[in-house]
């Protein structure tokens, strides 16, 4: 029989204890050295551990509870799926999907954490410590080689009895209980106890011992224990360490840890197929005509997604709907959306409404960023219409989380209406609810908010065209600065124009394209084979956005700013067309 | 004011700095440039220490040299409830000596190799690394025991004391000299613990830790 293979096996890299709230542990296994913390909901992350961009260790980062910072540059990791959520030298901007620190495979068993490359089984089941409670003793990390370690516990060169601390033990015995520990039982006047010696291979060179002890002792009993068996095992380690030769001959093992992958974050990801399968785990009417939903992997862990993010939902009917998360960065466990029910719609938000229910699943695409929060403002003022609140909540939650001065203001028809009132209630010192203004006093409260532009101030609209527009224009006359207005429409309501026709000429594959009246050019550029990213589809999230190299643009989107327009260096290929007769795109 | 003879990346300066900090003492810091002018051995400054090495502290014309001896002054003088120099306890007073000891051998294996490495010092560096290792693994153990005692410091006190203080400095920058905490779990919650105190203030090479929620 062939030796199992140790990167198929699970080891353990950590007592459980040790895995502090807002700590980060470091280790390491077969090599790969190993950053692990706890969040505050509780799920382990056991990362590789070195930053992506510089290599730092994230070992010495900053675990906040829903995010570890790279003590380097500032970048921020998402729990669970590793995904880099923020990058402070690029604030505006959404880092790529494809940003992720490698994370490996994690299980709890006998008060030990444990992990390895590519387990393709469970961590071991010891007999002896399957009967009740277990005591972890102290790990010790031995300058030796696992597999030397295994042999010397093993064998009868050492002292094992030493081993469980008790000098009138007669050792009934030592096993090898799995692949990589040894159990040593004995029996005293008082009974039998065992000890099982996991050993944890931390590379060629270096192990760690991981003793646990069972049955465990009478609390009374436990810190004397501990030190009989700490005690015990130190004088072990001398014994070992002086027994095994300096130079060690072992070749370095060639193991290939092979990082857990996240689902669908493939980056070539493109048109607006689904990439993803989740479960509705809670639906609920959160407030009048509002639907809330939470949406859970059918396997593996979510996407990443940041504040301000939107997903599409492929419904069944063949309808694809955008709604944007009200997560903060503490829930990684689920999406959670909000659903308007809009009578004279098209169809999706009933569907939303009436045919999707718990248990049901659904077909999405991954999370994409197209309202990017900054977290470096000054202040951050928050301004929501209606259903505008769902991006807006989840950057409320980030802001807060980190401390940073926010304000969130709440435009709503009635108190019905406000809602995901038990995520705004943690939020409420800054939350103001403006509640049944007409639209003549709703322009009044906006001119108030917007009054008084400080430098390094920063503003997110989203709610109905009417109101946005209002806010933009009562924000550039109180002297905020086009590129500190950030907005987001959830649908284009101004007239388009398809009559015109036009030629497109792609630069970085040198074709040229007609694209005749009556068709988007996105559609023409799929059709010609180019797999551009869209979601929307009418000119509201700039997902499908391609760069104008030459020609003039006929912007017909909501998503552009006035300056953005200007510059006519963008262009959203779903609904902008060509004022010139040719449009050069860097495709 | 209490002068304070101060090169900002030595970690005995450091020892200095943190307690003054805690204390909440108003000093104020007197730059002597260690790296690289050599102006501690100059003769200037020997007639302020004969012994040429800092830090040194002149409060009101008295003057002390050696971090050890400075955290015992400035905790005896400047803190009166006494949580900080324990002479109340003589059990507490012989632990914190001894653990004061110890400092000093970790300031001469830990932050020795951390001469070697940043400054250029000739010192055996491997004997340092493996000193240090050494005074590592029994710190290391020690402060596991002083958890499941349901206690956060070196000494048997639930306030920390002069010795934690000693201690940190050597252990904190001990990855500028090449010794890698890797394999100390408790040294490396017992440094957290230390940054989360009242006053604590970092140095370059210190790095940030997470407040505790709530």
């Amino acid at each position: 029989m062939t030796a199992p293979d140790p990167a198929k096996l699970y080891h353990p890299v950590a007592s459980a204890a040790d895995l502090m709230p807002r700590h980060v542990v470091r280790s390491r296994l077969l090599g790969r050295q190993l950053a692990i913390w706890k969040a505050d909901d509780g799920f382990i992350n056991i990362w590789e551990d070195r930053c992506i961009h510089r290599g730092m260790r994230l070992s010495a980062g900053i675990n906040d509870g829903a995010e570890l910072v790279c003590p380097y540059h500032g970048w921020r990791y998402s729990n669970r799926n590793g995904n880099c959520s923020y990058i402070p030298a690029h604030p505006g901007e959404a880092p790529a999907s494809t940003l992720r620190v490698g994370s490996f495979a994690c299980a709890e068993k006998y008060g030990l954490v444990w992990s390895g490359g590519s387990p393709d089984t469970e961590p071991p089941t010891i007999p002896a410590l399957e009967g009740g409670d277990v005591l972890v003793l102290r790990s010790l990390p031995v300058n030796a080689p696992a597999a030397l370690v295994l042999e010397a516990l093993g064998g009868s060169s050492l002292r094992s009895g030493a081993a469980l601390g008790t000098d009138d033990a007669v050792t009934t015995g030592t096993e090898r209980g799995s692949a990589n520990s040894i159990t040593v039982t004995a029996t005293t006047t008082d009974g039998e106890s065992s000890v099982v010696l996991f050993v944890q291979p931390a590379d060629v060179a270096r192990c760690v011992i991981r003793p646990v002890l069972s049955p465990a002792p009478a609390p009374a009993e436990r810190l004397a224990t501990l030190r009989r068996h700490a005690g015990a095992l130190e004088e072990l380690r001398s014994e070992l360490e002086d027994s095994i030769p300096t130079e060690i001959a072992v070749p370095p093992p060639v193991v290939t840890l092979e990082p857990r992958h996240s689902l669908g974050a493939a980056a070539t990801a493109g048109g607006r197929r689904p990439q993803l399968q989740v479960g509705v785990v809670r639906k609920w009417l959160t407030a009048e005509g509002i639907a809330a939903f939470e949406l859970a992997p059918v396997a593996g862990e979510l996407p990443s997604f940041q504040p301000g993010a939107h997903l599409d939902v492929h419904l069944p009917n063949g309808l694809v709907r955008q709604y944007s998360l009200t997560n903060g960065p503490e829930s990684t466990d689920v999406y959670r959306i909000g659903v308007k029910l809009e009578p004279a719609g098209g169809g999706g938000s009933r569907y939303m409404h009436e045919s999707v229910h718990i248990g049901d699943v659904l077909n999405l695409s991954t999370p994409r960023n197209n309202f990017p929060l900054r977290r470096d403002a000054a202040r951050t003022v928050l301004i929501a219409g209606g259903i505008g609140i769902t991006p807006l909540l989840a950057m409320a939650q980030t802001l807060a989380r980190q401390g940073l001065v926010w304000e969130l203001h709440y435009f709503a028809r009635s108190e019905n209406h406000v809602a995901f009132g038990e995520m705004l209630a943690p939020l409420a010192g800054g939350v103001t609810p403006h509640v049944g203004l007409t639209p003549e006093q709703t322009g009044d409260e906006l001119g108030r908010i917007m009054r008084g532009y400080a430098p390094m101030s920063h503003t997110y609209i989203c709610g109905p065209g009417p109101m946005i527009a209002t806010a933009r224009a009562l924000a550039a006359n109180a002297g905020w600065p086009e590129a500190t207005v950030h907005f987001e429409h959830f649908k284009n309501e101004s007239p388009r124009d398809d009559t015109s026709e036009f030629e497109v000429g792609l630069a970085r594959s040198n074709r040229s394209l007609r694209v005749p009246a009556g068709e988007s050019l996105l559609h023409r550029l799929r059709k010609a084979g180019v797999d551009l990213p869209s979601s929307c589809e009418q000119g509201a999230c700039g997902t499908c956005i391609a760069t104008v190299l030459e020609g003039e643009p006929d912007h017909q989107d909501v998503y552009l700013n006035g300056s953005e327009r200007a510059a006519g260096d963008r262009i959203l290929t779903c609904v902008s067309r060509a004022r010139s007769g040719r449009l050069v795109l860097d495709l | 004011m209490i002068k304070l003879y101060d090169y900002l990346l030595s970690a005995n300066c450091y020892k200095a700095r943190l307690l003054l900090h805690m204390l909440d003492v108003p000093h104020e810091l007197v730059a002597v440039e260690f790296h690289p002018g050599r102006e501690h051995e100059s003769a200037e400054f020997r007639r302020i220490n004969p012994l040429g090495h800092i830090p040194v502290i002149d409060d009101d014309g008295f003057i002390l040299r050696d971090a050890h001896a400075i955290l015992v002054y400035l905790a005896g003088r400047y803190h009166p409830a006494g949580s900080w120099y324990p002479t109340q306890d003589p059990r507490l007073l012989g632990e914190v000596a001894s653990w004061l000891q110890f400092a000093e051998a970790t300031t001469n294996t830990a932050s020795a190799a951390r001469l070697c490495v940043n400054f250029g010092y000739d010192f055996n560096l491997q004997a340092c690394q493996a000193g240090a290792h050494r005074l590592f693994r029994v710190l290391d153990g020690h402060l596991w025991f002083r958890e499941q005692e349901g206690l956060d410091w070196v000494a048997f006190a639930a306030a920390p004391t002069v010795a934690d203080i000693a201690l940190f400095p050597d252990v904190a920058l001990s990855e500028e000299g090449g010794i890698s905490r890797e394999d100390y779990p408790a040294l490396r919650r017992w440094t957290e613990r230390i940054q989360r105190l009242a006053g604590f203030i970092d140095m370059p090479g210190v790095l940030p830790v997470a407040p505790l929620p709530g």
